[in-house]
C-alpha cells in the first residue's frame, strides 16, 4: 500500500552532521538570517512590503503558523508521498511545501474570510463592506478586518494542535488521509467558530458606533472580571493555551497526561489540563505585571491599561515558546538522561531562564533592528509578530527541511522504532504513581508553592535591578 | 544491596519532587495570582505631594486643532507608506518632501530643499515644499495659547506647539494675534508637547517672530527633531525636560514628560499641569498619548493641588484621532466619570466620536463653534476659548 506522510515525523531520524553544539548554532544562524531577510521583505516598517501596519502583518503571521500546523499535524503532509518526503532534497522540499503553505494561506484569507464570510456572513471580515460605514477610512477598514481574522487565528492555533496532542485525533485516528485531516479540520474549525463567537465577537461588536447590542453581547460579559471590555482578556488565555499545547508536546513529551492509562480519560484530562495550565499562566503573568508596574488602571492607555496587560500576558507566553521549540528542534530535547519528570523540570527551568533573557534582549534591542519603537508598550506594536514569525521559520525548517544542513534525515529502522516504543513504555511505567514517589511528591509540591511565593518577591526586585530599557 | 536501595530511593524522591515542584508551582499560579489576596503584594502608593504653587485663573485659546483636514487623505498616505510604525520623516509629507514619493523621503533630503528659506521666507519655503511633498494641502496643525493670571494679578502667556503647515499656522497665528504677541515678546516660552509632524513641524512659524524664545522640549527627541530645532531658526535657550520629573515653569504651572512610544516613530510627550486657586488641577495636553487617566493618576502621585480636586482638561486626548475605535477606548469613556473633572475642553485627536460619547455619558464637555475649518460643535474648535477659574 502506498504510504503518505502519516508518521513521518516519528519515523525520521535526524542525524547531526557535526558534534553538538555546532549543528544547533548553524541552525540558529541560518534561521536568523532567513528571519531577518524575510522580516525586511515582508514586515519591517522601513522595508519593502511593510505589512507590519500592524494588523495586516500580524494576521498573516498568525495564519501562516496555522497553515504549517494543518499541513503537518492534521494532514500529515498529504498529498505528498513518503518516498518524496524521504528522497527530495530538504531545500527543494522546504521551498515547495512553504510555497504551498503560503498559497493555502492566501486562499483562506482572501477566499474564505474576505470573499465568503465577509460577503455572506459577517461584514467585518471584508474591508470593502466596512468602508460603507460613515467616516471609515480604507486603512482602518483593512486593520479591523485583519484584527477579526487574526483573533480567529489565535483560537485555531490552540485548538488545531490540541486535537492532535491532547485528544490524539479521536475519533478519526485510524482513518487515512485526507479523510482524517478533513475531519479534524472541520471539527476544530467548528470549535474555533464557537469559541470565537463566545470570546471575540463581542469585542468586534463594540468596535463600531453605536454598540451592536442586537448582534453581540454589549458590554461584554467579562467586563467586571477582566476589568476591561476588550477581548484581549481572551487573547491572553487562548495564547497561553497555544503555548501550553506546544510545551506539552515538546519539552514535556506529553507529561504528565501520558501517564494516564485509560484512553478516554487521558484525552479528556489532557485537553482540559492544558486549559487549566494555561489559565494558571494567564493569571500569573498578569500578576507579574502588577508586581512590576503596579496595579492596572482601567481607562488608562499603554502600560497601565488592563487590556494591554492581558495582551502582554500572551506576548510573554510566546517568549517562553521560542526557547522551548529551540530546545526540542535543535538540541534533541536536552537533557534526556534523568527520569521523565526531572528531564521535564530541567527543560522547563532552562526554557524559563532563556525566555527571560530573550524578553530582556528583545526589549533592549528590537527597536534597533526590527524598525519598531523603544518601549514595553506601544499600541501598534506586537512582539508576537516577530516571535511567531521566527517560530514559523523554525517550523518550516524542522518539519519541511529536516533541520538541513546541520542534520541528515535517515528513516528509522523497524528495530529502532520498536526499541523507541519499548523505551517509552518503560519510561511511562517508571514514572507512574507508586508509594515510593509520595515523599518526593509532597516535598516537591510544598517546594513548588514556596518557589511561587519566592518568585513574587524576586520579580519586583529583578525588574528594578535589571535596566531593560536603557536611556 | 543497601547502597542500590538507597540510590533507588533517591531517584524516586527526585522523580516525585520534580513532578511536585511543577504541580505546586502551577497550583500557586492558578489559585493565588488573580485572587483578592494577591493585593497584599502590591506596593503602597506614596503620594509625593510636590508643591507647584497656584494661579488665580487660566485661559486657553485654541489657535488650531485641525492637524489635518481630511482624515481619509492622511490615512490613505499612512496606509500606502506602510502603516502606523513608519518613521514620520520618511512619509514625504511637507515640509520634508523631496519629490521621491510617498514613504521614500528622508529628513536630510527634505530639509535641504528649504533650509535656506526658513524661518525668514516661509512663504517661499512652503511654495517649494508644496511641489515636492505628498498631500501638502491636507496639512494643518495644533497650537494653543495659554494665558495664566498669577495670584498677584500679573498675566503671563505661553505657546503650546506650533502646528504643521507653515501656511495654515501663519494664517492661524494672524487670526488670533499670536504673531504680534511673539514679536512683542509677550509670549515668554514655547512648550513643545512632542515631535509629531502636526505639533512640531510648523516651528519655523514661531521662530520667525521670536527666534530667541525659551523653548521646552521633551528630552526624548530623535536626532532629526533636535536638528530641526536649530534649522527652524531657534537661537534661544532650550530646556530638555527629563521624563518622570515635575518641571516647574512658573508658580502654579509645571510640565511633565511621559516617555511613551508613539506612532510614526516618536517617543515621549510633555504635558502641562496648572493648579487653579480654589478649583483644582487642570491639564493641558497636545495629544495626551499616555491617556488622560494616566495623567490624572500621575498628578495624584506627584503633585499637591487645590482641594485635591481634578478640575479641568484642555487639548487632544488621543482617543480616536483617526475616527477609529477600539473597545479599550470604551474603558476610558466608562472610567473617566469617577475622576470627576468639572470642565472638559477637548478637541483635535480626541475624535468627534469620542466627544459625542463623552456628551452622551453626561460629562461636562464645553462645546465649540465649529469655525475656521473645525468640523463639529461637539468640541472646542479653532478660535474657541475656554477659561478655568474664570468664565469666558
Amino acid at each position: 500500500m502506498e504510504r503518505f506522510g502519516a508518521g513521518y515525523l516519528e519515523e525520521r531520524k535526524l542525524v547531526p552532521r557535526w558534534p553538538q553544539p555546532i549543528p544547533a548554532i548553524v541552525a540558529l544562524v541560518l534561521t536568523l538570517i532567513v528571519f531577518y531577510a524575510s522580516w525586511w521583505i515582508f514586515q519591517d516598517p522601513r522595508g519593502w512590503m511593510r505589512m507590519y501596519t500592524p494588523y495586516v502583518g500580524y494576521m498573516y503571521t498568525r495564519w501562516w503558523l496555522i497553515m504549517l500546523i494543518w499541513m503537518v499535524y492534521i494532514f500529515n503532509y498529504w498529498p505528498f508521498k513518503r518516498a518524496w518526503l524521504e528522497k527530495t532534497h530538504p531545500v527543494v522540499k522546504g521551498a515547495i511545501l512553504t510555497a504551498i503553505s503560503i498559497g493555502i494561506l492566501l486562499i483562506l484569507i482572501k477566499g474564505f474570510f474576505v470573499a465568503l464570510l465577509g460577503n455572506f456572513g459577517i461584514a467585518y471580515f471584508n474591508p470593502e463592506n466596512l468602508m460603507k460605514l460613515p467616516r471609515m477610512t480604507e486603512f482602518f477598514a483593512l486593520e479591523y478586518a485583519s484584527l477579526a481574522c487574526l483573533m480567529f487565528a489565535a483560537i485555531a492555533s490552540w485548538l488545531s494542535p490540541a486535537w492532535v496532542v491532547a485528544c490524539e485525533e479521536v475519533p478519526w485516528q485510524n482513518m487515512n488521509q485526507p479523510a482524517k485531516g478533513i475531519s479534524i479540520l472541520v471539527a476544530t474549525f467548528f470549535l474555533s467558530t464557537l469559541v470565537y463567537f463566545m470570546t471575540m465577537h463581542s469585542h468586534m461588536g463594540i468596535l463600531y458606533y453605536p454598540w451592536q447590542y442586537f448582534t453581540s453581547i454589549a458590554p461584554p460579559y467579562w467586563e467586571k472580571f477582566a476589568n476591561t471590555v476588550s477581548g484581549n482578556f481572551h487573547v491572553s488565555w487562548i495564547m497561553c493555551c497555544t503555548v501550553v499545547v506546544w510545551t506539552v508536546e515538546t519539552i514535556w513529551e506529553r507529561f504528565p497526561f501520558k501517564l494516564i492509562k485509560t484512553d478516554w480519560l487521558r484525552r479528556v484530562v489532557a485537553f482540559f489540563g492544558i486549559i487549566a495550565f494555561a489559565w494558571a499562566m494567564h493569571f500569573f503573568l498578569y500578576f507579574a505585571q502588577e508586581l512590576t508596574w503596579g496595579p492596572a488602571i482601567r481607562g488608562t492607555r499603554l502600560i497601565n491599561a488592563p487590556d494591554w496587560r492581558w495582551l502582554h500576558v500572551g506576548e510573554m507566553a510566546v517568549f517562553f515558546l521560542v526557547p522551548a521549540l529551540f530546545l526540542t528542534f535543535y538540541c534533541n530535547n536536552w537533557p534526556r538522561r534523568f527520569s521523565l519528570p526531572v528531564n521535564v523540570l530541567v527543560r522547563t527551568g532552562i526554557t524559563l531562564a532563556a525566555a527571560a533573557l530573550l524578553y530582556i534582549f528583545y526589549y533592549k534591542t528590537s527597536h534597533d533592528f526590527l524598525g519598531t519603537q523603544k518601549g514595553f508598550m506601544h499600541e501598534q506594536q506586537f512582539p508576537m509578530i516577530p516571535t511567531i514569525w521566527l517560530i514559523n521559520i523554525w517550523l518550516a525548517h524542522h518539519w519541511f527541511m529536516d533541520n538541513w544542513p546541520g542534520w541528515k534525515m535517515v528513516p528509522k529502522t523497524a528495530e529502532e522504532m520498536a526499541a523507541e516504543r519499548a523505551h517509552e513504555e518503560v519510561q511511562i511505567e517508571d514514572t507512574r504513581w507508586s508509594p515510593a514517589l509520595g515523599a518526593g511528591l509532597a516535598a516537591g509540591a510544598v517546594g513548588g508553592v514556596l518557589l511561587y511565593f519566592i518568585a513574587l518577591k524576586v520579580l519586583p526586585w529583578a525588574y528594578k535591578t535589571i535596566d531593560v530599557l536603557p536611556k | 544491596m543497601s547502597e542500590e536501595k538507597g540510590n533507588i530511593s533517591r531517584r524516586d524522591f527526585f522523580k516525585g519532587a520534580a513532578a511536585g515542584v511543577l504541580g505546586g508551582t502551577a497550583l500557586g499560579m492558578g489559585l493565588f495570582s488573580y485572587s483578592p489576596m494577591r493585593k497584599r503584594f502590591f506596593p503602597e502608593t506614596k503620594r509625593k505631594l510636590q508643591e507647584i504653587g497656584v494661579v488665580k485663573s487660566l485661559k486657553v485659546t485654541n489657535i488650531s486643532e485641525t492637524s489635518w483636514f481630511e482624515n481619509p487623505v492622511l490615512m490613505g498616505d499612512i496606509k500606502k507608506a506602510g502603516g502606523l510604525l513608519v518613521n514620520q520623516y520618511s512619509y514625504n509629507w511637507p515640509p520634508f518632501g523631496d519629490g521621491s514619493g510617498l514613504g521614500k523621503g528622508s529628513y536630510e533630503r527634505g530639509l535641504a530643499k528649504i533650509k535656506h528659506l526658513i524661518p525668514h521666507d516661509l512663504e517661499a519655503a512652503w511654495a517649494t515644499t508644496e511641489k515636492l511633498s505628498v498631500s501638502p494641502q491636507n496639512a494643518g496643525g495644533f497650537a494653543a495659547l495659554i494665558e495664566v493670571e498669577e495670584m498677584g494679578g500679573r498675566k503671563r502667556k505661553f505657546l503650546l506647539d506650533s502646528g504643521w503647515s507653515y501656511k495654515w499656522m501663519h494664517e492661524s497665528f494672524k487670526r488670533e494675534g499670536i504673531d504680534q504677541m511673539l514679536k512683542n515678546n509677550e509670549i515668554e516660552a514655547f512648550i513643545i508637547s512632542h515631535e509629531h509632524f502636526d505639533h512640531y513641524w510648523g516651528a519655523p512659524v514661531t521662530f520667525k517672530y521670536a527666534p530667541n524664545i525659551k523653548t521646552y522640549i521633551p528630552d526624548t527627541f530623535y536626532p532629526e527633531g533636535l536638528d530641526y530645532l536649530k534649522a527652524a531658526g531657534h537661537r534661544g535657550e532650550v530646556v530638555k525636560v527629563k521624563p518622570g520629573t515635575v518641571n516647574s515653569i512658573i508658580p502654579g504651572m509645571a510640565t511633565y514628560v511621559f516617555p511613551v512610544p508613539i506612532i510614526c516613530r516618536v517617543l515621549g510627550e510633555q504635558s502641562i499641569y496648572v493648579n487653579v486657586k480654589d478649583h483644582g488641577l487642570t491639564s493641558i495636553t497636545g495629544c495626551c498619548h499616555f491617556g488622560i487617566i494616566q495623567f490624572a493618576e500621575t498628578a495624584f502621585k506627584e503633585i499637591k493641588y487645590e482641594k485635591d480636586q481634578l478640575y479641568g482638561i484642555y487639548g487632544g486626548l488621543h482617543i480616536s484621532p483617526f475616527e477609529d475605535w477600539d473597545p479599550k477606548y470604551d474603558d476610558l469613556v466608562l472610567s473617566l466619570g469617577k475622576y470627576k473633572f468639572q470642565k472638559i475642553g477637548c478637541n483635535h485627536c480626541t475624535g468627534i466620536l469620542c466627544a459625542k460619547k463623552f456628551i452622551a455619558a453626561g460629562y461636562p464637555v464645553q462645546q465649540g463653534t465649529a469655525r475656521f475649518r473645525s468640523k463639529d460643535t461637539a468640541y472646542l474648535g479653532n478660535g474657541d476659548k475656554i477659561g478655568y477659574g474664570v468664565e469666558i
